[in-house]
């Protein structure tokens, strides 16, 4: 008998004690974020999704050896007067359904000073299809075709 | 003469054990996790763990990655000690190719793979809290993993997949005044550990739920191989850490917990201790930073030579362990995984048994499975 009301004594201290301890973080403020509304700034490192520039690359093959889930390909542009293979690419395509987003290729890419493919900070992005996932950088005379995602150019040059 | 026909009250009722499936998609089974159990009543006769559902064959896929592109998949091991994966495959190439981490290195991965630590055990009071029915501790616990993955994210770029620990080191050295954020927060979790204890450790309720409940004994948990703080909640002081310090973890002071009777509560106990443990380490690391480059030279192309290496290290879950063949190529030619939670979970037939059926969620959360790396 003495034990059960023992019992009940020790449960209902615990849980005031528990309440209390909830009660002390009611008045502080709130740590979460109402996004979209608010936003956090990636951090200088963030890895999101991969931008590429299409005029500095050199067709080098290193990020397409680099990558974990063969995700990137590309075409080097061979001249049409010459038929020879200069240092450009003709189109240059990551699937983004199989990118890890790991920054192998960055680290890879030996462009200097800005890498031709790198992260940028962007990580609002989605697709509604698989084909959308495949996103293709043409290089000049011919017109881009695919859309591209925006670089918010937050990544230090 | 008429015979009387006695009648026995109940015979006529049938019973019979009933098969009853836990999972795959249950809350509580942390994953895609399948238990049949045959119970009588509300009392367990037989488990068997059914696993495989995430199965995505690492072990195979690494044959035909380089070395550091199989960095990236061991990130989805035990994502949520992703940093002690990364650590585990670099130690173990590193053992193939004689590399030598320099100490700035070392002490890196030592900051990392702890509060990694920290932040798996937090995972896991916060769910154990939920599987019990206790709420509030789950919020608490990501408000502070939520700080710990910030700090992650700023010195690798990614939250979960790190990919930060490399071979010969790590992927880059601190970002600026990381250490000043890090020992904030190593003040800031000090206290929190205070309001843990009230929350849920001492909590009566949850004590009549976890104790006395699942208790593996010494003998069962050497034979079924059990690491971690399943082993410690036992009462045997295993700590590879201790035992066989890799990392430099010899340089650092800190206790290993062990339980008393290797219950439900035992195991949730250890975890406790071994973040305030963790903290510790962290705080000595950072104290004691060596200066210096943190990375080995490592050749372009990582092709070791030809021979076998196994290394071990121990993770928020247990012993983790490689084991790398090289053919001399630029690939493994075989790995195996040892890993922790798979290992662990083999107890679960032998301690359910006789155990009744609204245990059984209690000692599936105290074992602390991730099912990525039960099914790798
Ligand atoms: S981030 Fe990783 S997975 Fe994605 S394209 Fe680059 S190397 Fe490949
Ligand atoms: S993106 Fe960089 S690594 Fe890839 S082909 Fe172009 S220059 Fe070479």
């Amino acid at each position: 008998m003495i034990n059960y009301f023992k019992t009940i004594y020790q449960v209902s201290k615990a849980l005031l004690q528990g309440m209390a301890v909830t009660g002390r973080w009611l008045f502080q403020p709130a740590i979460t974020v109402q996004y979209p509304d608010e936003k956090l700034t990636p951090p200088e490192r963030f890895r999101g999704t991969l931008v590429f520039d299409k005029e500095t690359c050199t067709a080098c093959n290193l990020c397409v050896k680099a990558c974990p889930t063969a995700c990137i390909s590309l075409e080097p542009y061979v001249d049409p007067a010459t038929q020879k293979r200069i240092a450009k690419v003709n189109w240059y395509q990551i699937d983004f359904g199989k990118c890890n987003y790991c920054r192998l290729c960055e680290e890879a890419c030996p462009t200097k000073p800005i890498k031709s493919v790198r992260h940028s900070h962007d990580y609002e992005w989605s697709m509604k299809e698989r084909s959308e996932m495949f996103v293709k950088w043409k290089r000049d005379p011919s017109p881009v075709i695919a859309d591209t995602p925006k670089d918010t150019g937050t990544k230090a040059a | 003469m008429a015979t009387e026909l006695i009648r026995i009250p109940g015979s006529d009722f049938q019973t019979e054990e009933m098969i009853l499936n836990l999972g795959p998609q249950h809350p509580s089974t942390h994953g895609v996790l399948r238990v049949v159990l045959k119970i009588d009543g509300e009392v367990i006769t037989a488990a068997q763990p059914d696993v495989g559902y995430l199965h995505r064959g690492t072990e195979k896929l690494a044959e035909n990655r380089t070395y550091p592109q199989m960095l990236v998949i061991s990130d989805r091991w035990d994502y949520l000690s992703a940093m002690s994966n990364n650590l585990i495959w670099c130690l173990a190439v590193e053992k193939l190719l004689q590399i030598e981490v320099p100490l700035r290195g070392d002490y890196l991965r030592v900051i990392m793979v702890e509060l990694n630590r920290i932040a798996s055990h937090l995972v896991f009071f916060g769910t154990y809290g939920i599987d019990i029915g206790a709420y509030t501790p789950f919020l608490h616990a990501f408000r502070e993993r939520e700080k710990i993955l910030d700090l992650f994210e700023e010195v690798s770029g990614a939250r979960m997949t790190y990919n930060y620990i490399r071979i010969g080191g790590v992927m880059a050295d601190l970002p600026e005044d990381w250490i000043g954020k890090c020992r904030s927060f190593l003040e800031w979790i000090k206290p929190r550990f205070v309001e843990y204890d009230i929350l849920l450790t001492e909590n009566p309720i949850f004590k009549d739920r976890t104790q006395n409940i699942g208790i593996i004994s010494k003998e069962d948990a050497i034979s079924y191989a059990i690491t971690g703080p399943n082993l410690r909640g036992c009462g045997i002081s295993f700590d590879l850490r201790k035992d066989e310090p890799y990392c430099h973890y010899q340089d650092f002071k800190f206790d290993v917990p062990t339980g008393k009777q290797g219950d439900c509560w035992d195991r949730y106990w250890v975890r406790i201790q071994e973040m305030k443990e963790s903290v510790k380490i962290v705080e000595q690391a950072l104290d004691h930073l060596p200066t210096g480059v943190p990375n080995a030279k490592v050749p372009r192309i990582i092709r070791p030579p030809v021979g076998e290496s196994y290394a071990q290290l121990e993770a928020p879950r247990g012993v983790l362990g490689i084991y790398c063949l090289s053919a001399g190529e630029d690939k493994p030619y075989r790995v195996h995984v040892r890993a922790p939670s798979f290992i662990n979970l083999t107890i679960l037939q032998k301690i359910l048994v006789g155990m009744k059926l609204a245990d059984v969620v209690a000692i599936l959360g105290s074992i602390d499975i991730v099912l990525g790396e039960v099914d790798r």
